[in-house]
């Protein structure tokens, strides 16, 4: 990929480029990172301002205006992207659920990722029976049908933003405690990691220290992954009856209310659908790009 | 192009049928295809509670009375003619010469077999209410038979000509409610061909059936297939694979209304009230719990627009709903306390109870999310804040007789029995289903069930509705429709009661 | 070989049977499946006869080893929706969810691998940006929102293929693609990587040297070697994939396993939603298992880890 060339190469071979520099370019030359990295960060603006952004209250029904087709369906600039079954405005609840979205993606992925870490280099670092305790709770974890049990604890305890986040992030750590058991397999056996232990370093310590800043790009790879992973079983739960409830704008819920209709006013279901698609997109594409960068030699 | 593109949908629905090719279900080979929308779980109607096994029921077996759903007439199906020899006791004398789809003969045997198994609650039959009247069948003859009754009971009638339905004796000891479920037999109009359980049945008009009340079958098979997504129906009603379906949303049934001349969308309403309950006697252990307070209770009632619900929601045949019984209901009296859709006042009401900023509550909700969730719009838009909640049935029932469901939106059908009894004594009667606790309703209604004087009934029930609507224990809100959307090939009117009667289909 | 399988074969039971206690406490503390059983019209007496006849007032161990004794044996309960046996009424809709996992594998199989291959081939080629495109997309893709399109589009739009239902192999085309597009992703990724390293290997290169055809150096040397993590990668994917088939089978009506489990869910049905989750587990653990010693008997040094 040809990057562009900011500084002088002649100076570049005299002094050498910096590993901050080194990033910093390759940060540049990766379009997928880029323009995954805008679009999250365009969504997480929205999601902050949308008060400010919101034309209408998303909450504010309307039943005399029900299913308003969107502007460029011949609609008007009153409702821009159209309303719903119950006449709210289509655009302002789509821009709210851009909060609802983020905040579980990145709440479940806080939730599982400090499950899943904690596993993870606790299995690496201790190795043995710590280990075999944990290969075989990922193992149990991976076994159990997560939309399934997803679907039966949401019936349980009922539909709520703090069920569903608690649900994910207690379901997700998998992926977390797999890669970061590797990595601190890795790690642990290098020198820098002895010579702590040699000094008679606490076990903390040498976690904290010298074990996680070496592990923690392998860490926001997979925070990002599961991120995107949470935001689609919400949206697919949401969208089977057993996820977040009305009238909380969720996308998912969005294109579940727009089903009965799908037939006859495809845009209900359309839209939410793509917001969510370039929204998960942007997110993976991130997250493959930081992987791309922090790791080029492992790129797969 | 996107736009061009999607606009297109609604006629290339239509001309899809041309590409899917040959349709199984039509005319030609005499055979009507319906849709179920939920799985059906036994066919054995004394086994299931569901719509779709009371479409069946009326299709496969015979009551001993026969009830016109049109007139409300009463006249002799199995039994011939029926009296009471005492305040307990029915005698009803059987038809001669009929037989049950396997060539047994029906005789008085079978009566008492049924009404004795059914009538005894350790066999489980799901709706009690339907069959726990009975004391016992005896056999007085070959064609005559005594039902006693365990109280008093005047509805007696309209039980019979309704879920009691005749199973043959020996059939139904050998094979049990299940395997009646998988291989029905009945007396009915149609004989049940083939089960493949919740998902298939197919039936075959019954050549031999006998001189009833419900006329004879036309239609030669009827197949019904369950397809819960309404899109699906819809799309197969395009395609030619079905030719009617039932309960169709009134969004989609005005969507195929205004499609031209393939279809024909019938409108009927039906006995369902929906309404919002409120823990007026504090048993669901919010604190403070503001529903406790009439003021509250009244500015519910007041921040609904129930006509905005009836006019843009539900459509049809709806109406709005102001007291806790169906408008139709015998004793059901509309001259009572309303309260008219205004949210200043709602606030104010609010204000002055002590809530000038409102609060929130948990909502309860089991069906149609689409109106729980207009609903608690409403709510929201006077300061109630709705913390919604939507479960299945029965879990919600069991919150609500413990006492832990401070608001819910309910449904009530009444069972389609057209007496303010089977509503508003349901509910008001200080049973744990009973949010009001109420004494003085409790009395009112107390002596409005136990008189046999119409007059007194009629001032009792009005009196015990005027109790409700003042302290505004519930808000009712409107009545349910169903919309029926069928090919031009087929004839059939529906009626009030929400049940599909093949018998009564034929083809134009 | 033995000793490795043995072992692993005593880990699968093991991860079985803490599943299943798992599922088994969690659906038991949704609490009362009495009141679910009683039904619309039933009384509070009604209720706690029913809980006395069914023993839910006994201790949950109890309960939990008469359940397991029992699905050993095949038996899972009675539906309390239906009122047959769990195991027979599972036991058609399985058929339906077991042949959309074979064709949504066998899908996903077809167009990744060679996608895979040719994109390792040809690195930043058009086919590479292609198949990376399908790749990112594919995990981005809302399966129902992508089953709800195909729909629109290829049932009613264009009317090629029934919307739903599951009759003839033609309803199963749309549904398979929905499922398949989800495993293809990553089959793709390690096609590509696992073709692009054997590439790379002096084993092809001595291969080139001693002048094989190019076709005979791709298909008989290189994808051999790659092929081998992809198949067990392929059997880990069809035991996820059983259980995604849940939203598919909802979205396309498929009255599957999946299906099943989602209504039973919202009927509270308990012993039902218990055997189903048990079931999807014993897949993936069975998959897994398969995978695992498919690895060791191919790569001899996978046994002795």
């Amino acid at each position: 990929m040809a990057a562009p060339q900011t500084t002088d190469p002649l100076l570049e071979e005299i002094s050498g480029p910096t590993p901050r520099q080194i990033l910093r370019k390759r940060v540049r030359g990766h379009t997928g990172l880029l323009f995954g990295l805008g679009v999250v960060l365009l969504l997480v603006i929205v999601a902050i301002l949308a008060p400010v952004l919101a034309p209408h209250d998303p909450y504010v029904q309307d039943l005399t205006k029900r299913m308003v087709k969107p502007v460029f369906m011949g609609g008007t600039w009153e409702h821009p992207l159209g309303t719903d079954h119950l006449g709210r405005d289509y655009l302002s609840r789509l821009i709210y659920g851009a909060r609802v979205s983020l905040l579980i993606g990145a709440v479940a992925a806080l939730i599982s990722g400090i499950i899943g870490t904690a596993m993870g280099v606790a299995a690496g670092y201790f190795g043995g029976k710590v280990d075999a305790v944990v290969t075989f709770l990922i193992n149990v974890r991976l076994a159990m049908p997560v939309v399934l049990v997803a679907l039966a604890v949401v019936a349980i305890l009922g539909g709520s933003l703090e069920v569903v986040i608690g649900v994910l992030g207690l379901l997700l750590w998998d992926r977390f405690a797999v890669v970061m058991r590797a990595s601190t397999l890795q790690v642990r056996r290098r020198e820098y990691v002895a010579a702590a232990q040699a000094i008679g370093a606490s076990t903390p310590r040498v976690i904290l220290s010298e074990i996680m800043p070496n592990i923690v790009n392998n860490l926001i790879v997979i925070v990002t992954l599961e991120m995107a992973h949470a935001i689609l079983l919400e949206a697919a739960l949401s969208f089977l009856g057993l996820g977040v409830q009305p009238p909380t704008p969720s996308w998912g819920l969005m294109v579940s209310e727009g089903k009965n209709m799908m037939l006859f006013e495809p845009w209900l279901v359309l839209i939410p659908g793509v917001v969510l698609f370039i929204l998960v997109l942007a997110i993976n594409l991130m997250g493959d790009g930081l992987r791309d960068v922090t790791a080029p030699e492992n790129r797969s | 192009m996107k736009a061009v593109f999607l606009k297109s949908t609604a006629m290339a629905l239509a001309m899809s049928v041309a590409a899917t090719g040959a349709a199984l279900a039509d005319k030609a080979n005499d055979t009507l295809s319906v849709a179920f929308t939920k799985e059906l779980e036994n066919v054995d109607s004394f086994f299931n509670s569901s719509r779709e096994g009371v479409v069946m029921q009326r299709a496969v077996w015979d009551g001993l009375i026969y009830r016109d759903p049109i007139t409300n007439e009463y006249t002799g199906n199995l039994a011939t003619e029926w009296e009471w020899i005492d305040d307990k006791t029915l005698e009803l004398k059987l038809r001669e010469g009929v037989k049950f789809h396997n060539g047994a003969d029906f005789t008085a045997d079978d009566v008492v077999a049924t009404v004795n198994f059914v009538a005894k609650e350790e066999n489980g039959v799901k709706t009690q209410r339907n069959v726990n009247w009975m004391e016992k069948a005896e056999k007085i003859d070959d064609f005559t038979v005594r039902i006693t009754t365990k109280d008093v009971f005047p509805a007696a009638i309209e039980f019979l000509s309704g879920p009691v339905s005749i199973y043959p004796a020996d059939y139904y000891a050998e094979v049990g409610p299940s395997g009646m479920g998988l291989k029905p037999v009945g007396t009915g109009p149609y004989k049940v061909v083939e089960v493949v359980p919740g998902q298939h049945f197919v039936l075959e008009k019954y050549e031999g059936y006998h001189d009833s009340p419900k006329g004879q079958p036309t239609i030669q098979n009827i197949d019904i297939r369950t397809i819960p997504d309404v899109n699906t129906q819809l799309a197969e009603l395009f395609s030619g694979t079905l030719d009617m379906i039932w309960q169709v949303p009134s969004d989609q049934a005005e969507k195929m209304a205004a499609m031209g001349d393939r279809f024909t969308v019938l409108n009927e309403s039906t006995m369902r009230v929906g309404y919002l309950s409120m823990d007026a006697a504090g048993r669901s252990g919010m604190d403070p719990n503001p529903f406790t307070d009439v003021k509250v209770r009244r500015a519910v009632n007041h921040a609904i627009d129930r006509q905005a619900l009836v006019d843009n929601l539900l459509k049809g045949k709806s109406q709005v709903v102001s007291t806790a019984c169906f408008p139709s209901q015998f004793g059901c009296a509309q001259d009572v306390t309303s309260y008219e859709y205004d949210p200043e006042k709602a606030k104010a009401l609010l204000a002055e109870a002590g809530y000038p900023d409102g609060f929130s509550t948990e909502l309860y909700a089991y069906r149609d999310r689409e109106y729980a969730e207009a609903v608690s719009s409403y709510l929201n838009a006077v300061g109630i804040q709705t913390d919604f909640k939507l479960l299945q049935y029965s879990a919600l029932r069991e919150l609500n007789m413990k006492g832990e469901v401070p608001l819910a939106f309910l449904t009530w059908g009444s069972f389609s029995v057209n007496d303010a009894s089977a509503m508003v004594s349901q509910f008001f009667k200080h049973g744990s289903l009973d949010d009001a606790q109420d004494d003085q309703t409790k009395e009112f209604l107390d002596i409005a069930d136990s008189s046999t004087d119409p007059d007194t009934r009629i001032e009792n029930y009005r009196k015990a509705l005027q109790r409700i609507a003042d302290q505004a224990y519930w808000a009712p809100m409107f009545s349910y429709n169903t919309n029926y959307v069928m090919t031009k090939e087929v004839d059939y009117t529906p009626t009030a009661d929400e049940v599909l009667r093949f018998t009564n289909m034929s083809w134009n | 070989m033995l000793p490795f399988i043995l072992k692993r074969l005593g880990l699968a039971l093991l991860v079985a049977f803490t599943v299943s206690f798992i599922s088994f406490s969690l659906l038991f503390l949704s609490g009362d499946p009495a009141a679910a059983l009683a039904g619309e019209t039933a009384s509070g007496e009604d209720i706690d006869a029913l809980r006395r006849l069914y023993g839910f007032d006994r201790p949950m161990l109890v309960q939990y080893g008469e359940w397991l004794w029992n699905a050993l044996r095949g038996d899972f309960g009675e539906s309390y929706y239906f009122k047959l046996p769990v195991a027979s009424l599972i036991g058609d809709r399985l058929s339906v969810t077991m042949t959309l996992g074979v064709c949504g594998i066998t899908f996903a199989l077809l167009t990744a691998v060679p996608l895979g291959v040719v994109a390792a081939i040809r690195p930043n080629s058009i086919i590479d940006r292609i198949a990376l495109f399908l790749s990112v997309a594919g995990q981005a893709m809302p399966s129902f929102w992508f089953g709800l399109i195909l729909i629109v589009v290829f049932g009613i739009q264009l009317g090629w293929l029934p919307p739903s239902g599951a009759s003839t192999w033609r309803h199963f085309i749309m549904p398979t693609i929905v499922l398949g597009y989800y495993a293809m992703p990553a089959i793709m990724r390690l096609t590509r990587a696992g073709m692009l390293e054997v590439l790379n290997s002096d084993y092809i290169r001595t291969a080139r040297a001693k002048g094989a055809g190019e076709g005979r150096v791709l298909f008989k040397h290189a994808l051999r070697n790659a092929i081998i993590p992809v198949v067990s990668l392929a059997a880990v994917q069809m035991g996820f994939m059983l259980g995604g088939s849940i939203v598919v089978e909802s979205v396309f009506a498929l009255h599957g396993a999946g299906y099943l489990a989602w209504e039973s869910i919202a009927r509270n049905d308990l012993p039902t939603v218990q055997a189903l989750i048990l079931i999807f587990s014993m897949f993936y653990i069975i998959f897994t298992f398969l995978a695992d010693v498919l690895n060791a008997w191919l790569d001899p040094r996978m046994r002795s880890s």
